[in-house]
């Protein structure tokens, strides 16, 4: 159990597999939105509160910043969900074989790339121009 | 060393990982269609949507799957990282910091829902 065993963690020279980007995502995403939650529900709170308050969030997620947290954790939500429905479909033999491993990987990768940079770009285009 | 809580805890907590993914993976789509459906959302729709017990119920169940998922999805993150020799209290301590934390989110969560009328 404690050997001293080889341990190479050259971040910068080690190239992951699609797969195992995917995978490292995952946990990223997963381990964002577990400590997101906290202020997550303080902003269904506030949404839920009053005619006030529900503005005040809108005017947040319409803000520079708001709208860049929000588009972060609407990323981290896809991911993770698309990456999950991957990991579902392994737990029953789905998609296991290299090849559509590979495929759906990319799938889940550029899935949520995409619907994000299609909201930031109709958010774009309804406030016309600025972000 | 024997893991305090039995040699079987790592299968249900697979098992409670997967369920509480299918739930949530049945509800966010649901949920994104009723908004959709009741657009244009202002604070009276949005308000209208969570005074239904439906909504209030199913939310809630909601966040208690996400609260359980994220328990043992960072549970699984501690484990792997946190592994030094003498890393077995602090383990345990985010465990239950975090257990804590959720356990109250998860009332707040309750308060939240049951306050709109």
């Amino acid at each position: 159990m404690h050997r001293k065993r080889p341990f190479f963690l050259d971040l910068l020279a080690i190239r992951l597999p699609i797969g195992g980007v995917v995978s490292i995502l995952h946990r990223a995403s997963g381990a964002m939105l577990s400590l997101a939650i906290p202020a997550l529900l303080y902003i269904l709170m506030l949404s839920l509160r009053s005619a006030e308050d529900f503005a005040q969030v809108q005017a947040f997620f319409d803000g520079g910043l708001g709208g860049l947290i929000g588009l972060g954790l609407l990323w981290a939500l896809l991911h993770h969900l698309f990456a999950g429905l991957r990991h579902l479909g392994f737990d029953i033999g789905w998609g296991e074989e290299k090849l559509p491993a590979r495929l759906t990987a990319k799938l889940a990768l550029l899935a949520a790339i995409v619907i994000v940079g299609v909201v930031a770009l109709l958010r774009l285009l309804q406030s016309g121009g600025t972000p | 060393m024997r893991r305090v809580g039995g040699s079987r805890r790592g299968l249900d907590m697979w098992l409670l990982q997967r369920a509480s993914a299918i739930y949530m993976a049945i509800f966010l789509p649901v949920f994104l269609l009723i908004l959709l459906d009741s657009r244009p959302l202002d604070y009276a729709v949005w308000q209208g949507l969570f005074a239904t017990l439906a909504l209030k119920v199913a939310t809630l169940l909601f966040v208690a799957a996400l609260l359980t998922h994220a328990w043992i999805g960072l549970r699984e993150i501690f484990i792997d990282y946190i592994h030094c020799t003498r890393c077995a209290l602090l383990r345990l301590f985010l465990y239950f910091a975090f257990a804590l934390l959720y356990l109250a989110c998860l009332i707040w969560a309750a308060d939240i829902l049951w306050s709109v009328r």
